[in-house]
């Protein structure tokens, strides 16, 4: 699997761009990392605020959450989400968090 | 040990799925499923076809596997069933391991089952349905990539293929109604209203990630005023990545949960939402599984349906999109179920300058995305993507900023090669751009 290197930290990833390791290997270096390949300009609270939200549903659960209790628990109404992760809360947000890509047609 | 031609890889890739179950595979048990699958499918009709078969070529020029890998004979479909039944007859089901688990990775990875080979053959020989044998053979052999095989126990414990639970799914339905009354005060998703005209179905994509398109035919439906409703049980998903995976009997269920849904609900008529797999599962291989030569109940496209509300004049188009807009024709649509016309009569309705690629029709290429080939997941990605350039070089050609993608295998997959390909453009499915086209009569709005 491809090797990528940021920040002096090495992080291997699947080809999709997520990381094969999963939250075990996530750190904040990696959000960075992420926010440069999807074009984010600015790194908010809000960000922040989801990161936390789908590792902490992932942990208890072992899948992402549905985008409807991804809207509910943040607040966050599915336009800001786009918003906030342009390719999408399955790839953008789910890929940032250290998710593993969503399986299905997505 | 077993026989059967190993060849030299192009891509060295590693799927749990495909790696774990060929070590626990004998050559006594793949013989067993080979020619087992061989006799409940008519060895006859099998052996017909690859005796038919000239090796004319005609087949792989008609591949964008073969097109984009430099046209290198084992990306022929012809050099597909070559290297998996060709041999499988020639050794009589006596095939190694590694040998299934290559068989496996051609069937799942190499081929869409986009059917552009079937229609190009001079004898008609139905390659895409031989390639479907073989994936069956490989799934009784337990050799499924694993992202793909997980869409299928999804759809066996759940019924939809993203693990969506009852509650999950009307929660969702509810909220997008509230949210579409935001613009339409009364917009209603009317669920289990027995007797409805219209049973609206979706894939499992649409409420987990996509759930915004859920309101936007929420909103399209209240515009048109369509007696609609939406099931709030099983059998919502019309999607089937069983049937890709070869997990038939699975796929069975799975429509006949959809079908279910709908009699139930004494609905007069399905309608689909955007996907493409979703409907070859039930004009063509679902419902034949059950025993039915066609769906057991009327059932419509999302094109069709939008195309019907333009004719009738339901609904107006009243703001046209400016940008030059394609159309990607999806294989299981157009060259398997002919609605190329309904497709133009609706873009070009919505867009200024609406501009064909080429080919276009049932001869366009396949997106390299359906057929499974998405659903197999991160490992396969590059090669996908690599595997079609000449979709990229055909929407590159166009000029357009906007790809119009009516399903959602061919959505991610072209979305995935606008990024790769890095073409000045994005893709949607019509229905996010319809919403924006259409008249929302004063009375009805916020």
């Amino acid at each position: 699997m491809p090797v990528v290197e940021y920040k002096g930290k090495k992080f291997e990833v699947d080809e999709d761009g997520f990381l094969a390791g999963g939250i075990d290997d996530w750190c904040p270096e990696w959000v960075d990392y992420v926010k440069e390949q999807e074009g984010i300009k600015e790194l908010t609270a809000d960000h922040w605020k989801c990161i936390h939200f789908l590792q902490d549903y992932y942990k208890k659960h072992g899948i992402a959450p549905m985008v409807r209790v991804f809207s509910k628990v943040t607040g966050f109404k599915l336009k800001k989400i786009y918003e906030l992760f342009p390719s999408g809360p399955g790839k953008g947000a789910c890929k940032m968090a250290g998710l593993p890509k969503p399986t299905g047609c997505v | 040990m077993g026989g059967g031609t190993i060849l030299p890889r192009k891509w060295d890739i590693t799927d749990i799925g495909l790696e774990e179950p060929a070590k626990k595979l004998t050559p006594q048990k793949i013989e067993q499923i080979v020619n087992g699958v061989l006799e409940k499918e008519g060895v006859a009709r099998i052996k017909t076809y690859v005796n038919t078969c000239i090796h004319c070529g005609l087949c792989a020029v008609a591949c964008h596997h073969y097109l984009s890998n430099d046209c290198d004979p084992r990306f022929a479909p012809v050099g597909k069933v070559k290297n998996t039944l060709w041999e499988m007859l020639k050794h009589k089901g006596k095939m190694s391991p590694e040998f299934m688990k290559q068989a496996a990775e051609i069937s799942y990875t190499e081929c869409n089952v986009c059917m552009r080979c079937s229609m190009y053959c001079p004898f008609g020989i139905d390659i895409a349905y031989m390639i479907s044998v073989v994936r069956r053979m490989c799934h009784l052999c337990g050799l499924v990539p694993q992202y793909l095989q997980d869409t299928v126990n999804s759809h066996a414990v759940t019924m939809n293929q993203m693990w969506v639970k009852q509650d999950e799914w009307i929660d969702t339905l509810q909220w997008q109604e509230e949210e579409a009354q935001a613009e339409v005060p009364s917009v209603r998703i009317p669920l289990d209203k027995e007797g409805a005209d219209v049973m609206y179905s979706v894939i499992g994509p649409e409420p987990k990630f996509l759930a915004q398109l859920i309101g936007y035919m929420a909103i399209l439906m209240r515009v048109a005023g369509i007696d609609w409703t939406m099931p709030s049980f099983d059998g919502w998903d019309n999607s089937d990545m069983a049937m890709y995976s070869g997990d038939w009997e699975i796929m069975g269920r799975v429509k006949k949960a959809h079908f279910e849904a709908a009699m139930r609900l004494r609905c007069k008529k399905i309608v689909m939402g955007e996907c493409g797999h979703a409907f070859r599962s039930v004009y063509d291989r679902g419902n034949r599984w059950l025993g039915w030569q066609m769906h057991p109940i009327p059932i419509v496209h999302a094109i069709q349906f939008y195309a019907e509300l333009l004719r009738s004049g339901r609904i107006k188009i009243v703001r046209k999109i400016k940008e030059p807009a394609t159309l990607h024709d999806p294989c299981n649509l157009m060259r398997g179920r002919g609605l190329m016309d309904d497709a133009r009569y609706v873009l070009k309705a919505m867009c200024e300058d609406f501009r064909e690629m080429y080919p276009n029709r049932e001869h366009n290429y396949c997106c390299n995305a359906g057929g499974d080939v998405i659903n197999c997941g991160p490992p396969w990605k590059k090669k996908r993507v690599e595997s079609n350039r000449v979709k990229a070089e055909q929407i590159a050609a166009t000029g357009a900023k906007i790809v119009f993608t009516p399903c959602h295998n061919c959505h991610s997959g072209i979305e995935d090669i606008i990024n790769y390909y890095h073409l000045p453009c994005h893709n949607y499915f019509i229905l996010e751009k319809l919403i924006e086209c259409i008249e929302i009569p004063e009375e009805l709005k916020a």
